[in-house]
């Protein structure tokens, strides 16, 4: 019998002596729950190409360079149902995203033809398997296997996103906000552009902040400088955050 | 940065080299050595992360490891939404990380967004 996206998860983490935060499993199956179902602008299929190919590029141990093509490396599957410059640009996104530049964005959107709530999208599938992947891979946990992908078609909900002084991609300004993004906008004066940046596709959005809640700190404690769930500090957090995205150049 | 944000606000010193540089046991931040070294691993060393991980227990214990892997977890997902998206900093916000981008180096990062 085919196991069910979250029963996958719940394997994986079940499958240790290791005590995981309820919170944490249930994050975590949430996303891999949605990460083969047909998403707002890709079907299951397509997100699951996507999903294989961060996972090629995650346990890649000599990674293809940023300038070169990893679909041309035979690294890829080369039956996929994403184009190899699509495979190309979700490869460069997991292993070398910050060497991305407005010009590789242009360039690969005009070699893949997606459309920037699509290219938002594939960030949002990209980001649940890293989440879940790179997670299991520090616990010294077996890594879940993908699920199988669900028929149908994606909804294609649109958001009124306009043009971003902070990104290349279209945003949801907060006076803009709608009921899919009213969960997450609802009584913020404010919202860093980070955050911000996944709001022309809600579903991507809800990805953001389940993991966010449960892998660092919820969002609407984030203001709070001395929160800790009883384990790390909020500086001990921060030390780990920092320190990581030093590693991977993010200069944001 | 939150990590400067977060000891500002307990009257800490805190070297900020401890985000990019080798570490020394700190008064600021407990066991940094031992995260750096669980983080570090990996990045750049997965033969040493069981090591790592154990040497994490135990100086804390399992929970903590745990969460500490989630915070990797999470900073793999935010990496790639900042420079997947070209999210920038308002100018304001990039005046008063100047002095910190200078002294880290991150001007260097191909991912400088002014």
């Amino acid at each position: 019998m085919t196991k069910t996206p979250t029963s996958l998860i719940e394997s994986s983490h079940e499958a240790t002596d290791l005590h995981i935060r309820s919170d944490l499993t249930a994050a975590h199956a949430h996303v891999w729950e949605k990460l083969a179902a047909p998403g707002t602008w890709w079907n299951g299929s397509e997100r699951l190409a996507v999903a294989e190919v961060v996972r090629v590029a995650l346990g890649d141990f000599d990674p293809v360079p940023p300038w070169d093509s990893a679909s041309k490396s035979g690294r890829l599957p080369n039956d996929s149902v994403i184009s190899s410059e699509l495979q190309d640009a979700v490869y460069r996104l997991a292993v070398h995203a910050g060497t991305l530049t407005e010009g590789w964005y242009q360039k690969m959107r005009d070699a893949t033809g997606v459309t920037p709530q699509q290219w938002v999208e594939i960030i949002e599938v990209t980001i649940s398997v890293a989440s879940v992947l790179r997670f299991a891979q520090l616990a010294g946990i077996d890594s879940p296997d993908f699920p199988e992908p669900l028929q149908g078609h994606p909804t294609r909900q649109t958001q009124p996103s306009k043009p971003a002084k902070h990104h290349w991609v279209p945003v949801v300004h907060l006076e803009d906000s709608t009921p899919e993004l009213a969960p997450f906008y609802a009584g913020l004066p404010a919202l860093a552009p980070v955050i911000r940046a996944l709001s022309s596709v809600p579903a991507a959005m809800d990805t953001l902040f389940t993991l966010g809640d449960a892998q660092y700190i919820p969002m609407r404690e984030m203001v709070d400088l001395n929160w800790t769930r009883g384990t790390l500090s909020r500086r001990q957090i921060e030390l780990v955050a920092g320190r990581l995205s030093a590693h991977r150049e993010c200069f944001y | 940065m939150m990590l400067r944000a977060s000891s500002t606000a307990n009257d800490l010193e805190l070297d900020l080299d401890v985000v990019r540089g080798d570490l020394q046991e700190s008064g600021a931040i407990q066991h940094a050595p031992e995260l750096a070294a669980l983080v570090d691993a990996s990045v750049n060393d997965l033969a040493s992360l069981p090591s790592a991980r154990s040497a994490l227990v135990e100086a804390t214990d399992e929970a903590t490891m745990l969460d500490a892997a989630a915070v990797v977890a999470n900073f793999e997902m935010m990496t790639r939404i900042a420079d997947g998206t070209g999210t920038r900093h308002p100018a304001d916000r990039l005046e008063s990380m100047s002095e910190l981008s200078s002294s880290m180096g991150l001007g260097d990062f191909a991912s400088e967004r002014a």
